[in-house]
């Protein structure tokens, strides 16, 4: 998957061109309006992250001039100003998504997964498997082991969440927005203590260990452990 | 372009001007028609006697005369009367009489004769040199004398009374002229040092700079029509000093806020790197400041939510929103959280719907109930009541939130919806957020046009949210 960033702030570009390309996408870094006008019009990318505050042309003209070259590349853009009129005006110009800055790296790589997802044909699977975990999304059942489960529809639709996006680290204002349908962030500890319910359920009695606390950022579902040394 | 109002004094000037002119005006005719009147009459009494000695004297003729005899009887007929004139003649137009050097004839001829002189029978005509007030009498005598039908005409000269009323004219113009002129001078003297006040008003006003807000205008100071204005003013002072000292301390808790938080990232820091330590370390730090960093970032997200909010820049997205099904999902989303804890949480009443911004609502909603829930003991219950529009006249719907555990103290109570504020100080930087989700949900409320308040007893927290309710049988299409 390659990617195309646009950003002037040389600390920001840097950090996200590094966490994209250890996340495992290609990444080409523009540092100008103009640099990056250009290559997103001639280079081929998956998906395009804008700041649409650039000194040169700003964000809003390389969007404008995507769309009039009929591009399907989905764009998510960065914004530092948390306006109505930011928000609506870049979704009018066709923006999939955006990011008030500061956001966490764990939001944008979530976000950009879910655009890049978006094209491709939906996982229709009506049985999903990790490890010895199989999840019977129709019937709404979970089995560990052979076992069966009795699972809240919540804490099946948190599980399903995480067996969907297996070896993604979920920030809890993800989890938050997809599970119960809160857009904001809590000042609670409503998420952790629901990850806690659910892994006495899927993961104290078994082995191995699928839901990890990735600290600071929110939780994943792996068959590994990310931070084998912790 | 607007023109601006004329100005006060001008104003009052000219209005108390022209009516002080009118008045003096009329008030001169009124005097100079009474002197005519009064000299009219003059001569006509003075008409009526020459009449009167007239008709004596034709009454007391001999049977027969001499036409010089006649001359000389008739000019002595009258005395005293000097500047009287007539003219006597009979029907048949010969002329018996006429004073000498006058010219009645052709007064005599215009005029129709009257039966009697009085002030709206006698008529005026201008002689050669002078003018005549007079009238034409007929006179049948009772006639031994066997004289005919005699027509006598009687005049007096004027001019002197004519050239009293011209000066007199000309004197009341001149004092008219001059009163008014005084009368307006004083006016806009008057109205000039009537706006004193005003003007000291205003220079009080202009000396009060940005950091002297507490100074007040005293209103028992300043003439009565000006107490309300004063007073009026001091109360915008009032709110302008309170905003002045919110923001002020806002932007000082800002800054506290965010010291603490810098303070920790940075020492831990500087401690990291003053000697080599372990991956494991490294990480730990790494994580440590992550978290401090999240906390930065939500609250300067929230700051820029109160912002905006402030400046009206907050646009809900009205739909029907069903409160009850709202606190479900809420209650769903706290309710492993509320029973980790304890908690029970049960929401009861009628059907409540209003219009506004569901994610908004939400989150205020959500503010409001995670706040019961942190401040309930265990075993005890948040209850939320829920009120609809049929139960009150004024189309308010009601939410009540309400969660035992100890008081809120009375002095806290209003300023529990300030930014920063916490009520319980030993509460500060526990982890439980910056203080302000009281306030974003004030201000969301706020934006919805609605009211939020706070109870507090040793039973029970209430906050209670009254707004402007959507009555779903009228308007059953948008949802």
């Amino acid at each position: 998957m390659k990617l195309l960033v646009v950003e002037d702030e040389i600390k920001t570009g840097d950090y996200l061109r590094q966490g994209l390309v250890e996340s495992g996408f290609v990444v080409d870094l523009a540092r100008t309006g103009l640099d990056g006008h250009h290559l997103a019009l001639t280079g081929s990318y998956d998906l395009i992250i804008l700041d649409v505050m650039l000194p040169d042309v700003d964000g809003w003209r390389i969007m404008q001039s995507l769309r009039d070259s009929k591009s399907p590349t989905p764009v998510l853009f960065l914004t530092a100003r948390d306006s109505v009129e930011d928000r609506v005006k870049g979704l009018e110009l066709g923006a999939d998504d955006y990011l008030v800055k500061p956001f966490a790296f764990a939001e944008l790589l979530a976000r950009v997964r879910t655009l890049l997802r978006r094209g491709a044909a939906p996982a229709a699977n009506d049985q999903m498997q990790v490890a010895n975990l199989m999840l019977d999304i129709p019937r709404r059942r979970a089995e560990r082991n052979g076992t069966r489960i009795t699972l809240t529809n919540k804490e099946f639709a948190l599980l399903e969440l995480l067996v969907r996006r297996q070896g993604e680290v979920l920030p809890r204002s993800l989890i938050a927005s997809q599970v119960w349908d809160m857009n904001f962030d809590s000042d609670t500890n409503v998420i952790d203590v629901a990850i806690r319910r659910l892994r006495a359920k899927i993961d104290d009695e078994y082995e191995p260990k699928l839901i990890h606390t990735v600290r600071g950022m929110g939780y994943m579902l792996d068959v590994n452990d990310p931070t084998p040394s912790r | 372009m607007k023109r601006r109002p004329v100005s006060l004094a001008v104003r009052l000037t000219v209005s108390i001007g022209a009516v002080i002119t009118v008045v003096l005006l009329a008030f001169g005719w009124i005097i100079e028609r009474s002197i005519n009147n009064h000299f009219i009459q003059q001569d006509v009494d003075e008409l009526n006697s020459v009449l009167q000695a007239l008709q004596h004297t034709i009454a007391t003729l001999p049977d027969n005369y001499d036409p010089e005899a006649l001359q000389a009887t008739f000019a002595s007929a009258i005395s005293g009367h000097h500047n009287a004139q007539y003219r006597i003649s009979t029907s048949t137009g010969s002329v018996i009489y006429s004073t000498p050097g006058s010219d009645l004839e052709r007064f005599a001829k215009l005029s129709q004769p009257v039966d009697h002189i009085e002030i709206d029978t006698v008529g005026i005509w201008q002689g050669h040199d002078e003018t005549y007030r007079g009238a034409v009498v007929q006179v049948t005598p009772d006639s031994q004398t066997g004289m005919q039908n005699l027509t006598i005409t009687v005049a007096t000269g004027i001019n002197f009374h004519l050239h009293y009323l011209e000066s007199f004219r000309n004197y009341l113009r001149l004092v008219t002229a001059a009163a008014a002129l005084i009368a307006i001078t004083f006016t806009w003297l008057a109205v000039h040092q009537g706006h004193a006040p005003i003007r000291r008003i205003s220079r009080e006003i202009g000396r009060i700079k940005s950091d002297q807000l507490h100074i007040r205008l005293a209103p028992d100071t300043v003439p009565a029509e000006l107490v309300e204005l004063a007073r009026s003013f001091n109360q915008m002072l009032d709110r302008l000093e309170d905003v002045f000292r919110r923001l002020s301390d806002f932007s000082g808790d800002i800054a506290h806020e965010l010291r603490t938080p810098i303070t920790n990232i940075r020492t831990q820091t500087e401690v990291a790197l003053s000697q080599a330590r372990s991956v494991d370390q490294y990480q730990e730090i790494l994580y440590s400041n992550l978290e401090e960093y999240d906390r930065m970032a939500k609250m300067v997200g929230d700051m820029l939510f109160l912002a905006q909010a402030d400046n009206k820049l907050l646009k809900p997205e009205f739909i029907a929103i069903d409160l009850e099904a709202e606190i479900r999902t809420l209650f769903d989303y706290f309710g492993a959280w509320a029973e980790e804890r304890g908690v029970t949480l049960e929401v009861s009443g009628e059907p409540a719907r209003m219009l506004g911004d569901r994610l908004m609502i939400r989150r205020a909603l959500s503010n409001l109930l995670s706040n019961a829930i942190r401040h309930t003991p265990e075993g005890e219950t948040v209850s939320v009541r829920l009120q609809g529009t049929a139960a009150t006249t004024s189309g308010v719907v009601k939410v009540r939130i309400q969660n035992p555990g100890s008081a809120i103290p009375a002095e806290h109570l209003p300023r529990i919806f300030e930014r920063f504020y916490r009520p319980d100080s030993s509460r500060q930087r526990s982890g439980e957020g910056a203080g302000l989700g009281l306030a974003i949900a004030k201000s969301i409320i706020d934006a919805h046009g609605g009211t939020i308040s706070a109870t507090s007893n040793d039973e029970a927290t209430v906050f209670e949210i009254s707004s402007p309710g959507f009555d779903c049988s009228t308007q059953e299409k948008s949802s």
